[in-house]
C-alpha cells in the first residue's frame, strides 16, 4: 500500500522541489497514515476499510463516483466525523478510533478528545461551500483561528492575514465581507483561513464543485502554486486535469474501497479496474 | 365567599379564581398546615393585650382606588380610612407606612405578612370576626340604591327584581341586591358600577352611602341620584390578623378620637365636599406627570431588567434544550411548557402571595421582574433555540476546523449570526414584556397604569385618562419599533439582498 511521491515528473513538481529545499523527507515514515478506517451511518457502510498514506510534501487526489466515501475520507481525517474505526496520524498526532471514547453527542470524549483535536490540529479544511463566517470581513475570517484559537497577537495575525489574503490574490479585499466577494474569491480566502493556522496537511472537498466554471481556474491555480511551495494536500475533486498535472498519488474510491491507487499517469492514464475506467468515461465524455 | 363589605374596586371574578388557585398551590406546597402561618412578623409583641408591644412601624394596607376612604390627590395618598389611621398611628407614636394594594389581594397579604392591618372599609362580619383580629368600628354606613335621575320604577329594594345592577360579586352589597332580585353584573368597584349606570347599561347599583355621596358630590354633571336608603347598615373596622393585639391599641384610639371630636372632623372634611367640575385636559393634564414620572421610574427599568435578565436566562434554557444530556434537556423543556403554559399573572400571585405564604417574602418590585423574566426567559428559550439551528451546520464545522470549541463556536460565529434572525420575533417579545408590566400593579407596583387608574377613580375621567395610558404604551412601542428596524439593518448588513 505505498505509493510513490517522485514518480513520474512535471515542471510542477520540479518546482516544487526545488521550493521545499529539497526532495522527500529524510525521514522516510509518511506524514499522513491512514489504517483499517470503518465508517456506517446507520446500517450505510461508507467506509469500509481505507488504508493510505500521504508522503510529506505530496499532492494526493481522491476521485470516485458520488456517494464513494471521499468526503467521508476527508472528514474522518479532520474529525468532522467520528470513524467507528482504524487509526489516523498526522505527524506525531495519532488517534485510534476504535479506542476513543463518544460521548451521548457522539462527540469524543475527555482523553480521546484531546488525540482527536491534535489529529485535527494537523489540519486545515477548504470546504465545497467554503462555510466563509458571513459576519466577519475576508481579513477577519483569515485572522480569527489564529487569534482565538492559537493565541496570535492581533496585530502579528493581522500582518500574516494580509500576506495571505496577497498570497491567494485577494491583497485589495482584506476589508470586504464574504457577501462582497464572487464565488471563487470567497473560496480563496477559504483557502486562506485554512493555511492561516500553519497546518501540516491541508483537506479540500470538492473546492471548485459549486462554483461557475468561469471562476475554477482561479482558485486551481492557487491550489497549484501551494502544490507547489511543498505543501501536503488531500483534494477530493472531479477537475481530471488538475488531478493529471498536480497529483503524486491518485486514489480511486468507489463502493467504500480503495479500488485503484497509484501515480496520475497509471490511474487517470492507464486504469485498470473497470470501474475506474466506467468512472473516467463519464467524467471526460458525460454525453457518451 | 361573601366576605367584603363594600364595592371597593379590584374584585374580578377571575382574579378570585387566580386567589383561590394560588391558595390551593401554596397549600399543597406546604402541606396542610398551611394556615399555620410560620411566624408572626418579628417586630410583633407577644399575645397579651396587657403587654402587648406595639412596632416601631406599622404597614397598613389600603387600595389607593377607592375615595373618598383611600384615593391620591395631588400625587398624595389620602382619603377619609387613610387619614383617620394616620391620627391614630400618630396618637399611638407610631411610624405609619402604607402599602398600596388591591382589593382582591389585600387579604391575602395580610395573611401573608406583608401587611400588618387593613384600613379599606373592611366591614365587620361573622367570618371575619372568626379569621382575624377586627377593631371596634370607626364609621357607620347604610346601603343605598342609586339610579338614574328620573327613573321612578325603583322606589323600594323590591323593585329590583329583575332589574340589572352593577355591583362587585364578592361584596355585601352584592348580595343585597341579589337577594331583591335583581340579577347582578359584574364590576371590578363602583366608579365603574356608576359608569355602567349613566351609560345606560344596568338600571341600578348598591352601595356604601358614604362613597355614594361622594361620587354624586364630585361628580356634578352626574345623572344619578339616591332612590332609596336600604336598611342595612355595615361598620367599617380595621382588620388585622388573629392574637397580634395591634387591634386593641387601635380600638382604644378609635374611642379617644370618637370622643374628642376628631371623626366628626375628619367627617365632615370627606363627606361634605365640593365637585371641582375639571375638563378633560385638566384631569389629562393634572396627572400626566405622575403617568410619566412612574413610567420613567417603573415602566421601563422594569421593562430593562427583566428583559435583560430574561435574555440571559433564555440563552441558557436555549442551550439546555439543545444539549444532548436528557435530564437537561428535559428540565428546559418542562420549564419552557410551565412558564408559557401558566397565565402570567398567576405566575406573578404565585411569587408575590404564594411563596410569601412559605416564609419567602420578596418585595412587589422584585416580585414582578421575576416573574416578568421568567416569562420572558420562556418565550425568548424557544426563539434563540430556533435561531441557533438555524445558523448553518457548515459554520460550526468551519469554526471547529480551525480549532474553535463548542462554546466558541457558540460565541464568536454562531451567537452572532443567530442573532439577526433572532431580532424580529425578540423584539415581539419586548414589546409584550413593555404591556405586560401593567400587571405588576396588581401586586402593588405603581407602574405607569397604576397611576391612570387612581387618577381616574376620583375623577371618573377614565376615556381620558386610559387613552392617555395607551397613548404612552403605544409611542414606547414605536419607538422600540423603530430601534427594532435599525437593529436589523445593522446585523444584516453583511448579508447581500
Amino acid at each position: 500500500m505505498t505509493t510513490h511521491a517522485a514518480s513520474g515528473s512535471s515542471p510542477a513538481r520540479d518546482a516544487r522541489g526545488a521550493a521545499s529545499g529539497g526532495a522527500a523527507p529524510a525521514d522516510s515514515s509518511p506524514l499522513v497514515e491512514v489504517r483499517e478506517l470503518r465508517k456506517a451511518f446507520g446500517d450505510n457502510e461508507v467506509l469500509r476499510g481505507i488504508d493510505f498514506t500521504i508522503p510529506k510534501g505530496s499532492v494526493t487526489v481522491l476521485l470516485g463516483p458520488s456517494g464513494s466515501g471521499k468526503t467521508t475520507v476527508l472528514r474522518s481525517l479532520n474529525a468532522l466525523d467520528l470513524p467507528d474505526a482504524g487509526v489516523v496520524r498526522i505527524g506525531d498526532a495519532q488517534a485510534d478510533y476504535a479506542d476513543v471514547t463518544r460521548g451521548r453527542d457522539g462527540r469524543a470524549k475527555g482523553d480521546s478528545a484531546k488525540r482527536v483535536a491534535a489529529v485535527r490540529a494537523k489540519t486545515g479544511m477548504v470546504f465545497q461551500q467554503h462555510n466563509l463566517f458571513p459576519h466577519k470581513t475576508a481579513l477577519a475570517n483569515v485572522t480569527e483561528g489564529p487569534v482565538v484559537v492559537q493565541g496570535v497577537s492581533a496585530a502579528d495575525a493581522d500582518t500574516r492575514g494580509r500576506e495571505l489574503l496577497a498570497k491567494v490574490g485577494l491583497a485589495d479585499h482584506a476589508e470586504k465581507y464574504p457577501y462582497q466577494l464572487s464565488g471563487g474569491q470567497q473560496q480563496r480566502v477559504g483557502i486562506a483561513r485554512a493555511l492561516a493556522l500553519q497546518p501540516e496537511l491541508l483537506l479540500f472537498d470538492e473546492p471548485t464543485s459549486a462554483l461557475d466554471p468561469e471562476l475554477v481556474g482561479g482558485v486551481l491555480s492557487v491550489m497549484r502554486e501551494l502544490a507547489d511551495e511543498g505543501r501536503t494536500m488531500l483534494v477530493v475533486t472531479h477537475e481530471i486535469a488538475f488531478a493529471r498535472d498536480v497529483a503524486d498519488q491518485v486514489l480511486f474510491m468507489d463502493g467504500g474501497v480503495i479500488v485503484e491507487r497509484g501515480t496520475p499517469a497509471n490511474v487517470i492514464g492507464r486504469p485498470r479496474e473497470a470501474r475506474t475506467q466506467a468512472f473516467l468515461q463519464r467524467i471526460l465524455d458525460p454525453l457518451n | 365567599m361573601k366576605t367584603v363589605g363594600r364595592d371597593g374596586s379590584g374584585a374580578l371574578r377571575a382574579r378570585s379564581i387566580v386567589v383561590a388557585v394560588v391558595s390551593l398551590l401554596a397549600a399543597m406546597l406546604i402541606g396542610l398546615g398551611a394556615n399555620a402561618h410560620a411566624s408572626p412578623l418579628p417586630h410583633q409583641g407577644r399575645p397579651t393585650a396587657a403587654d402587648a408591644k406595639l412596632p416601631d412601624t406599622i404597614t397598613v394596607g389600603t387600595e389607593g382606588v377607592y375615595p373618598p376612604f383611600s384615593f391620591h390627590s395631588g400625587g398624595k395618598l389620602t382619603g377619609y380610612d387613610v387619614d383617620y389611621f394616620r391620627e391614630v398611628g400618630k396618637r399611638l407614636g407610631v411610624n405609619v407606612k402604607f402599602v398600596e394594594t388591591p382589593w382582591d389581594s389585600m387579604f391575602a397579604g395580610l395573611d401573608s405578612g406583608r401587611i400588618d392591618i387593613i384600613a379599606n372599609q373592611v366591614t365587620k362580619n361573622p367570618e371575619r370576626v372568626a379569621k382575624y383580629d377586627l377593631s371596634t368600628p370607626y364609621v357607620t354606613t347604610t346601603g343605598v340604591v342609586v339610579t338614574r335621575k328620573g327613573d321612578d320604577s325603583i322606589k323600594k329594594l323590591a323593585d329590583l327584581e329583575g332589574k340589572k345592577s352593577a355591583q362587585n360579586i364578592t361584596s355585601d352589597w352584592a348580595s343585597t341586591a341579589k337577594d331583591a332580585g335583581a340579577s347582578i353584573v359584574s364590576v371590578e368597584g363602583m366608579d365603574r358600577a356608576a359608569a355602567l349606570l349613566e351609560q345606560g347599561r344596568v338600571d341600578a347599583f348598591v352601595n356604601d352611602e358614604l362613597a355614594v355621596k361622594y361620587y354624586l358630590a364630585t361628580h356634578k354633571n352626574s345623572d344619578l341620584e339616591i332612590a332609596l336608603t336600604t336598611d342595612d347598615t355595615s361598620e367599617s373596622v380595621f382588620a388585622a390578623r388573629k392574637n397580634t393585639h395591634l387591634t386593641d391599641a387601635v380600638s382604644a384610639e378609635i374611642a379617644k378620637m370618637k370622643a374628642d371630636g376628631t371623626s366628626k372632623k375628619l367627617y365632615d372634611q370627606y363627606f361634605a365636599v365640593e365637585a371641582k367640575g375639571e375638563s378633560s385636559w385638566d384631569v389629562v393634564k393634572e396627572n400626566i406627570g405622575p403617568m410619566l414620572a412612574a413610567t420613567i421610574t417603573v415602566t421601563i427599568p422594569l421593562t430593562i431588567v427583566s428583559f435583560v435578565v430574561g435574555l440571559v436566562l433564555a440563552l441558557g434554557v436555549a442551550l439546555a434544550r439543545l444539549s444532548s444530556n436528557a435530564a437537561i434537556s428535559w428540565v428546559a423543556r418542562a420549564f419552557v411548557s410551565i412558564f408559557r403554559g401558566t397565565p402570567l399573572i398567576v405566575q406573578l400571585f404565585i411569587i408575590f402571595f404564594g411563596l410569601a405564604q412559605i416564609g419567602l417574602k420578596i418585595n412587589p418590585w422584585p416580585s414582578a421582574a421575576i416573574a416578568l423574566s421568567l416569562n420572558v426567559a420562556a418565550y425568548a428559550a424557544e426563539i434563540i433555540r430556533s435561531a441557533i439551528l438555524s445558523v448553518p451546520k457548515g459554520q460550526w464545522e468551519a469554526a471547529e476546523t480551525i480549532g474553535m470549541s463548542r462554546a466558541t463556536a457558540l460565541r464568536r460565529i454562531v451567537l452572532p449570526q443567530a442573532s439577526r434572525v433572532a431580532v424580529p420575533p425578540l423584539s415581539n417579545t419586548l414589546i409584550s414584556l413593555v404591556k405586560d408590566t401593567s400587571l405588576a400593579a396588581t401586586i402593588g407596583v405603581s407602574e405607569m397604569f397604576r397611576q391612570s387608574q387612581i387618577a381616574a377613580a376620583p375623577s371618573g375621567n377614565f376615556l381620558e385618562l386610559y387613552l392617555t395610558a395607551a397613548l404612552i404604551y403605544w409611542i414606547i412601542c414605536f419607538l422600540l419599533s423603530v430601534v427594532q428596524t435599525r437593529l436589523e439593518d445593522r446585523l444584516g448588513r453583511h448579508i447581500a439582498r
